[in-house]
């Protein structure tokens, strides 16, 4: 077409025609350097097929580096040049399909598999070869170094970091009291209690209760969350913003809780309304929000029975075998446990000390 | 060039991000969500499958998926995966005595292929109760600086209850999700 229109206009206007030809070349010039010299990172000129193919070409690159590299210090540049491809598939995801996305971080990733792969049989594993074995698999011989050094130093930084967070622990046939009235602690554990009464009086900001078994706990109110674990033939009587029980079988809830409470893994558990008195409670409940019955206490999700019909793991506490309202007569401490509840308050206060210390 | 411009301008004008929330059940997950959208946090119940938020944030759309944390639908965690720009993985600092399953959970969660691209928001909650564990702490347990180097990654130390630290990080999540998927602005 264009020949043909300029083949008439020919004689006409030679200057215009030289001028359109130039033109025409100039072009066709520019669309020739801009195929040659696509930069990367102009996203601008980059279709899906022009990524495709320069990922395709650097790949086989780097495949070929990988195959030909016999000396340890070649190992940076191809990882270089796999982060580079890495960054072009970054700048380029705005445009491409997600398939496309999918595939080449595949790729990528399976590069660096295939250089660590290279490495390690490179680079002589100074730190941690094992001497009796020359690499046969690099996997199996990686298993059980990996499992040394990554349990041993992880029991010992979480040591490290766990501060003797208070609670009470490890008691069996006593009567436990605390009072979290003109104390800070924040959280609190109760744990590994075998026929224990524990009274908690005051509020505290969340609580942790862990395996025990034929255990009666009273507590005041709970602002944040109470999160249960393992608990058998026991009775509790809480308060709380939420409540979550885990492993838990045949004991008895009496809970005013603010959300619906939630039982998992658990059988044999009744619930009904909270019921717990002393001095003060009233003031408790309402700086936690609690003053008011919420009903939720007969609300409970049991995500092990996702079902419209009642789930047989729970069932509402019939009136007639409650318990009635319960009173922690804190006067009451004065028992013959009372040596060792002061020694439990000591230890408590020493914790205290220590954490604010 | 035509379809071009058009893809681009699409993008540009819908702004969306896909940002999944995980974490240990109890670790106050629907609380931040909540808290963030200036919505009521005081009677939430343990989430029994998962909600969905469309907030906007800054010049951008949010699309929250907060999935619960119970044992029982850790599972179904991997149902959500898909198109993730970012993670928020929240940890319960207080919670001391689950720090390790917090860890094998997050660890199993950043093998996923489909979440190798998304940003990593860790967000240490539960800041305001006296005895919780400091972000560096957290970082430590986790073990976060052993990460693959091409994750885009920060912990923020927070709490759901008062507000602190929330903005902060989602200040940062967004920024780099942006920085990654809307390079040409």
């Amino acid at each position: 077409m264009e020949d043909e229109e300029n083949s008439t206009h020919q004689d006409q206007d030679q200057a215009l025609q030289k001028k359109h030809q130039l033109m025409l070349e100039r072009l066709s010039a520019r669309h020739q350097t801009r195929l040659e010299t696509r930069k990367p990172d102009s996203p601008e000129s980059s279709a899906t097929s022009a990524f495709l193919s320069r990922f395709n070409d650097s790949k086989k690159s780097i495949d070929a580096q990988l195959e030909s590299a016999s000396d340890p210090s070649r190992l940076v540049d191809i990882s270089f040049t796999i982060s580079d491809l890495e960054k072009l598939v970054a700048e380029n995801s705005y445009l491409l399909p997600s398939y496309e996305i999918r595939s080449s971080l595949k790729t990528i990733s399976d590069l660096k598999q295939s250089l660590d792969n290279l490495s390690s049989q490179l680079i002589p594993k100074k730190k941690f070869s094992f001497k009796n074995k020359p690499t046969k698999t690099q996997t199996q011989t990686q298993i059980p170094k990996s499992d040394d050094t990554v349990s041993l130093p992880e029991k010992t930084t979480t040591n490290y970091l766990f501060r003797d967070s208070p609670g009470l622990r490890n008691k069996q046939n006593q009567v436990l009291v605390q009072n979290f009235k003109g104390s800070d602690i924040g959280e609190f554990t109760v744990s590994d209690l075998d026929s224990c009464e524990v009274k908690l009086v005051g509020c505290v900001n969340s609580l942790f209760v862990n395996r025990l078994k034929n255990c009666k706990i009273y507590a005041g109110p709970v602002v944040g969350s109470i999160l249960m674990e393992e608990v058998e033939d026991c009775v509790f009587v809480l308060a709380s913003h939420q409540i979550r029980i885990h492993f838990a079988k045949r004991s008895d809830f009496y809970l005013r809780v603010r959300s619906r409470p939630i039982i998992e893994d658990s059988d044999g558990l009744r619930f009904a309304p909270y019921c717990l008195k002393y001095e003060g409670i009233g003031k408790d409940l309402a700086a936690a929000g609690l003053d008011e019955e919420t009903g939720n206490w007969a609300n409970v999700d049991d995500f092990k029975w996702l079902r419209a019909v009642q789930s047989p793991n729970w069932s509402v506490l019939p009136e007639e075998e409650r318990v009635g309202a319960v009173d922690l007569l804190l006067r009451a401490v004065q028992s013959p446990n009372w040596s060792v509840l002061l020694e439990e308050e000591e230890r408590l206060r020493a914790v205290d000390l220590a954490d604010s210390g | 060039m035509g379809l071009l411009s058009i893809i681009r301008k699409i993008k540009k004008k819908e702004k969306e991000m896909r940002i999944l929330m995980v974490g240990l059940d109890n670790s106050g997950k629907t609380t931040i969500v909540l808290k963030i959208n200036g919505e009521d946090t005081s009677v939430i119940s343990p989430t029994l499958g998962f909600n969905i938020k469309t907030i906007t944030y800054q010049k951008y759309t949010l699309n929250i998926w907060d999935v619960g944390g119970q044992r029982t639908i850790r599972s179904y965690w991997r149902n959500y995966f898909e198109q993730t720009d970012g993670l928020v993985w929240v940890v319960d600092s207080s919670d001391l005595r689950r720090l390790d399953d917090c860890k094998m959970e997050l660890d199993n969660l950043l093998k996923e292929e489909r979440l190798s691209g998304a940003s990593l928001l860790i967000f240490a909650n539960k800041q305001d109760i006296k005895g919780a564990l400091t972000p560096a702490e957290i970082a430590k347990v986790l073990n976060l600086d052993a990460m693959d180097r091409t994750r885009h990654w920060e912990i923020v130390g927070c709490s759901a209850y008062t507000g602190e630290g929330l903005l902060e990080g989602f200040d940062w999540m967004v920024q780099d999700i942006a920085s990654r998927i809307y390079m040409l602005d």
